[in-house]
């Protein structure tokens, strides 16, 4: 790897435990995450994929600071922030930083927005109030707003401004990395593209790293250069956006591939039947990709970039073959 | 980095100061505007509103010019006078004693206690159940075993026991013994409020941010449930003179020879005063209605500007 490696995840669990029983005991742990390693490089976009409940907005928020881990370590630049008097002590959020889903949510209705982007620069760095001022202008400039935005409050705005306005706030004080948990999935489609390309422009201005937290596969393709599969709780697929869209491995990959809306309509038919076929593969091999418990193998690695949650049987087959394995 | 940022916008002061006027005029209207708006637009709780400044205002100023231990004298010679005469505008009680004067100095005084008290217990409620609801867990389960094991007590039964045993008290005293027991209704209802507040993405925001805690519950939280912390207040207030003037009305409010919207009332226990002296006890009973009645008008249309789908002004 050319760039330098900013984070690592290493083997991360999150369980919240099942309180029962007469004495109010731990019976049993919901595993939202359940030994996830990753690692983001600088200036890169990684992204993380799977569906609702796969523990990846969980793993996003572990990586923030803003759930606790159960097991593991996360190390940013070397060093480990998974307790939170490390994380005070090195101004952890002010390099890391998160876009949240629904910008309606997100952000406070009753604050300014010039209080709102505010925020973080008022926590970590300390500006005069006319540097502050000049700061948020800039920011709200960066995102293609005017300074007419600084006194109004978050109702006033479109989903796509609101969402603007988030990322605004999120690079306030110039992070090395951001998670950015499904940021465009509660916009409309004309206003995704609008704000994930003033992402990726600020990507390159600011050489950002993303941890680009979605379930939909075409807006990761448009953004991602390295991407996890997640499925309840684990990593099933790990590469490159290569190896993940051109040579899929794990049937959950295969299946979440078919599920990408095609908008060639002469090919319905086929897409139809693809879709079908992936679908009964899905169904017939289920148990081989996953344990008895309905939990995914570990990774296996098949090259240099690419992992994947497959049995060990269809990697040697891999390996005395050639190319892919055909179902 | 820092330097591309610099030439994306670079500005000048006067480019800041006309820009920020500029945003400023822009801005939207802040809450006081839409309250008062709100008031304009419903005559009633404008009223209420004048009424119970300038009522208040009245007791408090016109109370300053009346010697309360003269008034209290009891003078044998004006023994149930009869109201609307020029000494005795409202009469006066078997004692002799003006009840006008009472009334000024005993609405001061209920009012002014009725004030503290939802000054201090609703403080106390609203942090109470800022924290018990933003912290959660073990903080909350033994905060709200608290709130368990003072709902249970007998709060009223417990003052009287408490004033019996106090040597000496006077209207601070009383206040504060009050506000032990009122914190618990707010602070329920701030909690709940909080407990949904503290799970939306902009405290998480907040926190990413690096605001400590208490900046959060403070400056984050606390604005967006101002609206029901107002109308709370506002309505505890209300609640608050009835438990004085109930407390007086015992014969266990304030000390022997204070009066109180209470001790006028409590003149209506004589059925005799009931049927033939009834200025001793009627204008205390009407200035309770009347200010109960101004408070929850004023007290309905700041709910109504506090919720924009309700408002009766038009922007």
């Amino acid at each position: 790897m050319k760039n330098k490696e900013l984070l690592k995840v290493n083997n991360l669990r999150v369980h919240y435990p099942v309180r029962g029983g007469f004495w109010n005991r731990i019976v049993d742990n919901v595993k939202a995450v359940d030994g996830v390693s990753i690692t983001i490089h600088q200036g890169d976009t990684y992204g993380l994929i799977g569906e609702s409940g796969s523990g990846k907005s969980t793993t996003g928020k572990a990586i923030v600071g803003l759930e606790d881990a159960t097991k593991g370590n996360i190390y940013y630049q070397g060093m480990d922030i998974t307790k939170k008097s490390t994380r005070r002590k090195l101004k952890y959020n002010r390099e890391v930083q998160m876009i949240f889903q629904d910008p309606q949510l997100s952000l406070n209705p009753e604050k300014r927005i010039a209080d709102i982007i505010a925020e973080p620069l008022r926590n970590f760095e300390k500006l005069s109030k006319e540097e502050e001022k000049i700061r948020v202008i800039q920011l709200l400039d960066i995102v293609g707003l005017g300074p007419e935005a600084l006194y109004k409050y978050p109702h006033q705005f479109s989903g796509g401004q609101r969402q603007r306005i988030g990322v605004a706030r999120a690079v306030a004080t110039h992070p090395k990395l951001i998670v950015a948990d499904e940021p465009v999935s509660a916009l409309d489609l004309s206003v995704q593209a609008q704000v994930l390309n003033f992402m990726k422009k600020i990507q390159e201005k600011f050489n950002i790293s993303y941890l680009f937290i979605s379930h939909d596969l075409g807006v990761v393709r448009h953004m991602c250069n390295h991407i996890a599969i997640m499925n309840r709780g684990r990593l099933v697929e790990v590469g490159t956006k290569d190896d993940i869209y051109n040579h899929p491995m794990h049937i959950y990959t295969k299946r979440l591939l078919a599920a990408i809306p095609e908008t060639n309509v002469n090919q319905r038919k086929a897409h139809h039947e693809n879709r079908l076929a992936v679908e009964k593969m899905y169904q017939d091999h289920k148990s081989e990709y996953y344990d008895e418990k309905g939990e995914a193998l570990p990774l296996q690695k098949i090259s240099e970039t690419h992992f994947a949650a497959i049995p060990k049987s269809r990697v040697n087959l891999l390996k005395s073959g050639s190319g892919e394995v055909s179902d | 980095m820092q330097k591309s940022l610099e030439t994306g916008a670079q500005l000048s002061k006067e480019d800041l100061i006309k820009l920020s006027d500029e945003a400023k005029n822009n801005a939207t209207p802040s809450t006081f505007k839409i309250i008062w708006k709100e008031f304009k637009a419903d005559k009633m709780a404008l009223f209420s509103l004048i009424f119970l400044v300038a009522f208040i205002v009245f007791v408090i100023v016109g109370s300053m010019f009346i010697n309360v231990s003269q008034m209290m004298q009891t003078n044998i010679m004006n023994y149930f006078a009869k109201p609307f005469t020029s000494n005795f505008l409202l009469g006066a009680d078997a004692g002799g004693r003006p009840i006008l004067e009472q009334l000024i100095v005993g609405s001061r005084n209920s009012i002014l206690i009725a004030l503290g008290l939802t000054v201090i217990s609703s403080a106390f409620g609203i942090c109470y159940g800022l924290i018990s609801g933003y912290f959660g867990r073990v903080t909350d389960l033994s905060m709200q075993r608290v709130y368990d094991f003072m709902m249970i007590i007998p709060s009223f039964m417990i003052i009287i026991e408490i004033v019996n045993i106090i040597p000496n008290y006077n209207a601070i005293t009383l206040t504060l013994l009050l506000s032990l027991f009122y914190w618990m209704g707010t602070q329920r209802l701030i909690r709940s409020q909080v407990l949904a507040e503290s799970q939306k993405d902009y405290v998480s925001a907040s926190k990413t941010s690096g605001s400590s805690n208490l900046k959060i519950i403070f400056k984050q939280i606390m604005p967006n449930i101002s609206s029901l912390i107002i109308v709370d207040t506002t309505i505890s207030f209300a609640e608050n003179i009835g438990v004085e003037t109930g407390l007086s009305y015992l014969g266990f409010g304030l000390p022997v020879g204070t009066p109180s919207l209470g001790t006028l009332i409590a003149n209506a226990n004589d059925a005799d005063n009931i049927t033939i002296y009834w200025w001793t006890w009627l204008p205390a009973t009407i200035e309770i209605i009347l200010l109960c009645l101004a408070i929850s008008y004023i007290g309905a249309a700041l709910r109504r500007a506090t919720n924009s789908t309700q408002r009766r002004s038009t922007d």
